[in-house]
Order: structure tokens, then C-alpha cells, then sequence
């Protein structure tokens, strides 16, 4: 006999507001951004200088170079070899990475407050003054050849290369990862000139989170970075995105697959586009979680997959549309089947509204838990000022994200999930696959593993 | 340093339920989210033979609907509320959790408790979620490269069943499991006299713990679950193993030691060794191996902390045409050398202050801190120890530290797994 309380979810308690608070924001004279967010809950600080170029950047001819430069700012320094640099920073109990992406370049250290001084000059050190020494660049050349094969073992990445290379064609974005010949390629000189034309504080932002005195921290960052030459950043010329007009299958033959991965794909929108909030949440109810449509029918129903689900890449210059599950290999063709389903179905039917009022609560319930840790808000802060969104972007978030309608998501998903132009990538065993998927496309390509075009 | 430094403790308070349930709040109102643990005093440990997986596959089953609440309601739920949630299992626990917005407390508490309460259990569920959690091991094991040999030298290094046969279990058992066994485990081992809840965020106290009892003080506790002998024999000899990977691109090797059960001194000792020996790029192996020799494209170690005997691994996959042996000697000096002459005073700095940063790292997050109260609580019957975890860490010295190196890893008592690449068309 069940009591009735139990019957149904009970009552929220009274709402508890929450507003991200407006960080501190300076300018030091050569043009760097400051953002600080003083936080005191606990001894720690996170730094993050954040570059608005990335791989797209690289020069002509020299796939990988943003990469490898950001990868080696950490060995080797003016002051420090690449072992001392590492000895120094681990004996403060604290860490400093670099890395690139499509779009960004970023540097970030943190430790606890108390060795806030002396990790920020460590920081300086490695922004400014790396020296890329010989040894260590043909010691990076080595290990990223290596690694370069080894990331053609793994299904994923072996998908999202395909995957890149059909929605963006020409386009930069289309290359995930440079190949061998290009690492052999790089030399120092092009490195250093690399680091001194793209590494300038007029378009970068340094963003501090933790227990930090804004004061004393902005007279430390200009003591470290007010010496800093300003530069200019050449505009860059990309190819178009390609058009495309029709369904494709492309198959990446790996032996031994235990499963399908399967990656539909179409060419999506840039951060920026309007129709963002409404694509967030359409995307919600479609795909994002394991209370979405996908997850639900490929699944819970179906049982095809540990998870499907559907993806909005929204970069700075352009983006992408994925739906994803990697499902075992008998089921590849049914789990086809219901993938289309689903993205004709977000098309053709609108959305119920008890759908979309779980899918926009979600969005805007899960907003503090993401402001928990200084990770968690430094990446809220650098995504709204790298993007150039609006001043008031985290703090109208949510309304934003309330405001759209069911005509919204009906509209945008006939826009952009275009289904009879997807790019079907399926890495798999291809003779097991190719019967079952080739009803779906027009055109069948077939590769190898190491990118190289079997048959179509 | 740590002389100078103390964290401020976690404001704990714990109580038990008339059924046996144990309860530990830690009330922190810095961010208005909460965090529910609930975690329940069984694992792949328990399993019998016959039945490997089967702890893990029961994890899902909580997700397929109770009295109240439909399949698939425990996702709907949480996700509508704005909050993230997931289960995992280990050899030691099957763990679930949620983080909401403060106000949807009672929410959480409905959802965990009309599950211990009253889980369903259909045919058809269990067929379905069987599959998942054969995709589920398709996906993490079987198709990836590398990706059986944490399980694979297990079996190398424990002799005890319970401790020795893998957590995601084999495809034969996963089809044995049948609707009876997921009520008989249900039975036994979900009640509330074996489980722990932890809430950690923003709450008050007085309505936490009358909606605590509200939802969870009418659940009937369940006789003690029979008892676990998890003790192995100690080892004496090397175990060697070859592996036949077909997915794998470059020969690799994982190297792993029988080591006390944690948090006793030994096995502390053995974690700071660790840091030592191959956590970052400043590690005695990172840069030997890494950089010195430029033999290897990844090195990687860790510890597996359990409430029974547990282990510490070392593996890496070295460069093509390097010769493995080669660099298992250069790990075996390391750890001679370590054990003949300890940590030098610069990584013992290094080790504390990377314990204290990592404590306070811990707390930013209200799951966090409720994850690592509800392994002092069922693990070792005291959620205080998350406040004084670190000073223990802390107070090893780097003469233990030589001790227990040279005492666990600098023997002859390891099992050495070699992975020999099959595959043809992959990778190189």
C-alpha cells in the first residue's frame, strides 16, 4: 500500500536565487582584458590567459603549428629548462597547461592562493619568454608522429575526422589533427616567429578566479605582462563551407570492430548565429541527455546502444549538427533507421510542451551547479567574452533560454537538421556494415584507417 | 609547509534511522545546489560465480522505474529539475547520485528512496538494459585498444574470486542473469541498514532531516548480508601473462603489485610513491622514460584502493623497436632506488603541497565532498575522516615511504602483463 506522498513528485521548497555576480574588469595599456572574480570560499586561484586564434590560424603550409607552439611554451624558458619548469611548478603543488583549439589558444595555472605569486611569474615566464629549444621540439616532432598513429586505433577520433573533412570541405575546421609530413615540417625559427606574431596581449583576456585582492593582482599583472608588445593579428581569408545536396555513406573500414560508430552529420551554425537559444533547446529535447528523445529510443527501447545522442558544435566561424551512437554491429542498419526517425520527427511534429518545459529547465536549472568550481565559472566567463557575447550574456542566459517557443524549435530544426544531406560516417567493420547502411545514402565511400580512400 | 596550513573542516553531522540507515549532512550554503549520495555496501566483490557483472548490471536496474516512479522517471526527473545524476560500481560499492538546485531537495530524496523502497523489475526491462550494459562493455573494453588489460591482470595479481574477476563481468553471465536474481540481489544487499546517504550543499539541517525521515524512515531494514572473506594469499612469485590485442596499434606492458588495503600506512605510503615515481612531468619515470631515454609514447600509474587487498600499476607503451624489456629494467631502478634511498626532501615538498591542493580542490564541489564522505562512511564507519584524510597523508615520512617501496614493489612478487598487437590494417 503505497503512502500517499509517494504518489508524486513532491514540491520544490522555496526558490533559491542565484546570480553570477559581475566580475571586476580592468584593461592594462597594451590592450590585455582583465577579468577578476574575487572568491574567497576557498584558498585556491585559477588563472586563464585566453587567445582569440587558434588552429584556424595556422600558417599556410604549416598544419600544426599553433599546436606545437602552445605545446611547447612549457619546455624550455629564458630562465628555466623544460625539467625545471616542471620541477618548480609540481613542488608548489600546482600546474600549468597549454593548449590549442580550433579557434583559441590558452594558457592556464593554478595552486593554491598562497603560491599565487609565484605561479603567476611561472606563468609570465612560459607566456613570454619560451625558447623552444632543439632538442625538446625534435622530441616533441618524435612523440607526436607516434601519437599520430595511435589515434587512427581509436574509432572515435577515426569518425571525427571523417566526419570534418565532409561538413567542412575546405574550410580549416575541416582538419582535426595535422599528419606526419606536417610535424617533420616544423622548424624553431617558424616557431618562434609564431609564438612573437600571435601571442599579443591586444587579443588575448587573463581571467582570475580565487581568493585573490583585485588590487595587488592587477599591479602583479602589470608588473609580469605591462611590458608586453601590442601586435596585430592579419585578417584571415577561410574557403566556404561546401554545399552539400545529397545523403552520403563513408565507411572507415577498422577490422576487429566490436561496434559501429556511427557520426550523421550536417553543417551547422557559429556561436553567434541567432538562432542559438532556440537550436540549445531543441537540441535538448532531441539529443543532449539521457532523458532526450535519442537516448530514449536507441537506449532504453531499443537497447542498440550504451547512449545516442545529438550534438550542436557551435564555433566562432562556423559549426556542425552530429547525432552519435556506437552500437553493436548487427544492429547498424536499425539503428539508422531510428535515427532518422527522430531527426524527421523534431522536423515534422512540433515539440509537446511538457517536453519543452523539461528541456528549458534543464538548460537553466543546471546554470550553478556549473558556477561550483573555478573551472566551472572561468569557462562561463572565457565563452562569453572569446565569442563576443553580450556584457550581460550569463546574466540574461536564462531568459533567454525561457523565451523560446515551440514554433521556435520547429523552425530551427527544419533549418538546420537536414537530414537528406547528412554525411553518414560509420567506422566498423566495413563488410558487415555496408550491407546494412548503403540504403541510406546515395553515394559509398570506403577508407582505410589510416585515411586513405579503399573504394567508392 | 603544512606546518602553517589548516583547512578548515567540513561541518559534519551524522545519525543513524531506527532501519539502519546512516545519514551525514554537510551543510554548506556557498553556492544554493545540493548533492545527494547514496551509496550502497556492495559491489563486484559480492558477486558469486556464474554472476560477474551482475553488481553492475542491478546499477541500471535502479534506473528502470520503482512504485512511483516509471522507467526511465529517474532521468525525466532530475534532468526537468535542472539537476545532473549518474550510478557507478565498483569492486567496493554501487554508488548514485544527483546535484540539484537547492530547492529540489525533496525531489532527490523522493526519487532515491521510492527506489530502495519498491524497484520494480520487469523481463522486459532487464532484457533491455542487459543490452546496454553489453554496448556499455563493447565500448569501454572490448573495442577499444588497451582496453581488457586493467581487467586482465586482476586476475593475474589476486587469487581470491572476489577480488580477482572484473567488475563489467562476461557476456555469458550478463545472458545467466535472470528477473529472480535482480530481486534476490534487491533483497539482500539494497536495504537501508546496508547503504549510506550523504547531502552536501545548501540545506537546513531541521527540513533535511525531517524530509530524510519522511522518505526513508518507513523503509524496512533487511537482515546483514552474509559476510565477504576477501583475504589473499600473499604472493611469491613473478606471474606472466601475454595478451593478443587486435585492436592494438604498439606492444605495450602493465606491471602491477599486491599492496595493503588503504588508508593503512603502508598503502598511504605507496600512493606518495607513486607521485613520485610517475604523476607528472616532473616524476622520477616521466622523466626518465619520457624525456632521458625517449623510449615511450605513454606512461601512466595508479593506485586501486580497496577495503581488501589492493594494488598499485605501472604501465607504458613504449616506441616502436624499443626494447621492452629495456624499460621495465629503468622502472625496476627507479623503485630500487627509491626504496634504498627514499624520496629527497624536494618531492617530499612536492607531495604536500600537491595533498593540500588537492583537498581543497575536493571541496570546491558539493558532489565531490559528498562522494568522498560517503566512502568514509561505509568504507570506514567515520564521514569525520574527511577532515583529518589529509593530515594522515600528510604525517607519512619519506622513511615509511622507502620502507614500504622497498618492502611491496621492489620484489620479485609482481605480475607482468605483455599486450601483443594482432590486429592487421590498424594503426602502423
Amino acid at each position: 500500500m503505497t503512502r500517499e506522498f509517494r504518489k508524486s513528485a513532491p514540491e520544490p521548497l522555496a526558490p533559491v536565487s542565484f546570480d553570477i555576480p559581475r566580475p571586476h574588469q580592468a584593461v592594462l595599456a597594451n590592450g590585455l582584458r582583465v577579468v577578476i572574480f574575487e572568491d574567497e570560499r576557498l584558498p585556491l586561484v585559477s588563472f586563464r590567459l585566453s587567445f582569440n586564434l587558434g588552429d584556424v590560424n595556422d600558417p599556410a603550409g604549416a598544419m600544426g603549428m599553433t599546436s606545437a607552439m602552445t605545446s611547447m611554451l612549457t619546455e624550455g624558458t629564458g630562465n628555466y629548462s623544460s625539467r625545471q619548469l616542471a620541477e618548480k611548478i609540481e613542488r608548489l603543488g600546482a600546474g600549468i597547461s597549454a593548449s590549442s583549439s580550433d579557434d583559441f589558444t590558452t594558457v592556464s595555472a593554478s595552486s593554491l592562493s598562497l603560491y599565487s605569486s609565484e605561479i603567476l611569474t611561472l606563468m609570465a615566464e612560459v607566456v613570454l619568454h619560451p625558447t623552444f629549444p632543439e632538442d625538446e621540439l625534435d622530441l616533441y616532432r618524435r612523440n607526436t608522429v607516434e601519437h599520430l598513429k595511435f589515434q587512427r586505433s581509436q574509432p572515435g577520433f577515426l569518425a571525427g575526422e571523417q566526419a570534418a573533412r565532409l561538413i567542412y570541405g575546405r574550410h580549416p575546421y575541416a582538419t582535426v589533427s595535422p599528419n606526419a609530413e606536417d610535424i617533420e615540417r616544423l622548424d624553431r625559427d617558424k616557431l618562434v616567429a609564431h609564438h612573437a606574431a600571435t601571442l599579443i596581449p591586444n587579443n588575448a583576456m587573463f581571467i582570475v578566479v580565487g581568493d585573490v585582492n583585485r588590487d595587488e593582482l592587477i599591479a602583479e599583472l602589470n608588473d609580469h605582462f605591462g611590458g608586453w608588445q601590442q601586435g596585430s593579428i592579419a585578417g584571415s581569408d577561410f574557403a566556404a563551407t561546401p554545399v552539400r545536396d545529397k545523403r552520403s555513406l563513408t565507411i572507415v573500414d577498422r577490422q576487429g570492430s566490436a561496434q559501429s560508430n556511427i557520426v550523421l552529420s550536417n553543417l551547422g551554425v557559429k556561436r553567434t548565429d541567432p538562432d542559438y537559444f532556440p537550436l540549445i533547446v531543441m537540441n535538448q529535447v532531441l539529443g543532449a541527455g539521457a532523458s532526450s528523445r535519442m537516448f530514449m529510443n536507441l537506449r532504453e527501447e531499443k537497447g542498440y546502444t550504451y547512449g545516442a545522442y545529438t550534438r550542436m558544435g557551435a564555433k566562432k566561424l562556423s559549426g556542425d549538427f552530429e547525432a552519435t551512437a556506437d552500437v553493436r554491429t548487427g544492429v547498424t542498419g536499425d539503428s539508422l533507421k531510428e535515427f532518422f526517425y527522430e531527426l524527421n520527427r523534431i522536423r515534422d511534429e512540433r515539440v509537446g510542451e511538457e517536453e519543452m518545459a523539461d528541456a528549458k529547465n534543464f538548460l537553466t536549472g543546471v546554470f550553478p551547479i556549473r558556477a561550483e568550481t573555478q573551472e566551472g565559472l572561468t569557462n562561463l566567463i572565457v565563452n562569453q567574452h572569446l565569442y563576443g557575447l553580450p556584457e550581460d550574456y550569463l546574466q540574461t542566459y536564462r531568459e533567454k533560454v525561457d523565451a523560446v517557443t515551440v514554433d521556435d524549435v520547429q523552425r530551427v530544426a527544419v533549418k538546420h537538421v537536414r537530414p537528406d544531406e547528412m554525411a553518414i560516417v560509420i567506422v566498423g567493420d566495413a563488410g558487415e556494415v555496408l550491407p546494412q547502411a548503403k540504403e541510406y545514402a546515395e553515394s559509398v565511400e570506403i577508407f582505410d584507417t589510416e585515411g586513405k580512400l579503399k573504394k567508392n | 609547509m603544512s606546518e602553517t596550513f589548516k583547512l578548515t573542516p567540513l561541518k559534519i553531522e551524522e545519525y543513524t534511522l531506527a532501519n539502519g540507515l546512516r545519514v551525514v549532512l554537510n551543510s554548506d550554503n556557498g553556492i544554493p545546489v545540493v548533492s545527494v549520495a547514496v551509496y550502497y555496501n556492495v559491489g563486484s566483490r559480492n558477486e558469486r560465480e556464474g554472476r560477474t557483472g551482475f553488481a553492475h548490471l542491478f546499477e541500471h536496474m535502479m534506473f528502470q522505474g520503482s512504485a512511483n516512479v516509471p522507467k526511465a522517471g529517474h532521468f525525466q526527473h532530475i534532468m526537468k529539475a535542472g539537476g545532473t545524476m549518474n550510478g557507478t560500481t565498483s569492486s567496493e560499492r554501487t554508488n548514485y547520485f544527483e546535484t540539484l538546485p537547492a530547492n529540489q531537495l525533496p525531489l532527490a530524496l523522493w526519487l532515491e528512496s521510492d527506489r530502495m523502497l519498491s524497484l520494480a523489475v520487469t523481463q522486459e526491462n532487464l532484457d533491455n538494459q542487459r543490452e546496454a550494459v553489453k554496448e556499455e562493455k563493447r565500448l569501454r573494453y572490448d573495442n577499444q585498444p588497451y582496453g581488457q588489460i586493467f581487467d586482465l591482470i586482476n586476475e593475474m595479481i589476486y587469487q581470491n574470486f572476489a577480488n580477482a574477476h572484473s567488475t563489467i563481468g562476461s557476456m555469458e553471465h550478463l545472458d545467466d542473469a535472470t528477473v529472480e536474481d535482480v530481486q534476490e540481489f534487491f533483497r539482500i544487499f539494497y536495504a537501508p541498514n546496508n547503504a549510506v546517504l550523504v547531502l552536501s550543499g545548501a540545506f537546513e539541517t531541521a527540513t533535511a532531516k525531517q524530509l530524510i525521515d519522511t522518505y526513508f524512515g518507513d523503509i524496512k531494514s533487511q537482515p546483514v548480508p552474509p559476510s565477504l572473506d576477501v583475504s589473499e594469499p600473499v604472493e611469491v612469485a613473478e606471474t606472466y601473462r601475454e595478451w593478443e590485442d587486435k585492436l592494438a596499434p604498439f606492444p605495450a606492458f602493465l606491471l602491477g603489485w599486491k599492496i595493503p588495503q588503504r588508508r593503512t600506512p603502508e598503502f598511504n605510503a605507496l600512493y606518495l610513491a607513486g607521485k613520485v615515481l610517475y604523476d607528472g612531468e616532473s616524476s622520477r619515470l616521466y622523466q626518465k622514460l619520457v624525456k632521458g631515454e625517449e623510449s615511450v609514447i605513454q606512461l601512466f600509474g595508479f593506485t586501486d584502493e580497496r577495503r581488501g587487498p589492493s594494488s598499485i600499476f605501472v604501465g607504458a607503451i613504449p616506441k616502436p623497436e624499443k626494447d621492452l624489456s629495456k624499460i621495465r629494467e629503468t622502472i625496476m631502478t627507479e623503485i630500487h632506488d627509491l626504496a634504498a634511498h627514499g624520496p629527497t626532501a624536494e618531492e617530499m615538498e612536492k607531495i604536500e603541497n600537491q595533498l593540500v591542493n588537492d583537498a581543497i580542490r575536493m571541496r570546491q564541489s558539493s558532489m565531490s565532498r559528498a562522494q568522498s564522505i560517503a566512502e568514509f562512511a561505509l568504507y570506514d564507519g567515520d564521514p569525520t575522516i574527511v577532515n583529518r584524510d589529509l593530515d594522515d597523508l600528510l604525517a607519512v615520512t619519506a622513511k615509511q615511504i622507502r620502507h614500504a617501496v622497498g618492502k611491496y614493489l621492489n620484489t620479485d612478487n609482481r605480475a607482468l602483463l605483455d599486450v601483443v598487437p594482432t590486429g592487421n590494417g590498424v594503426g602502423i
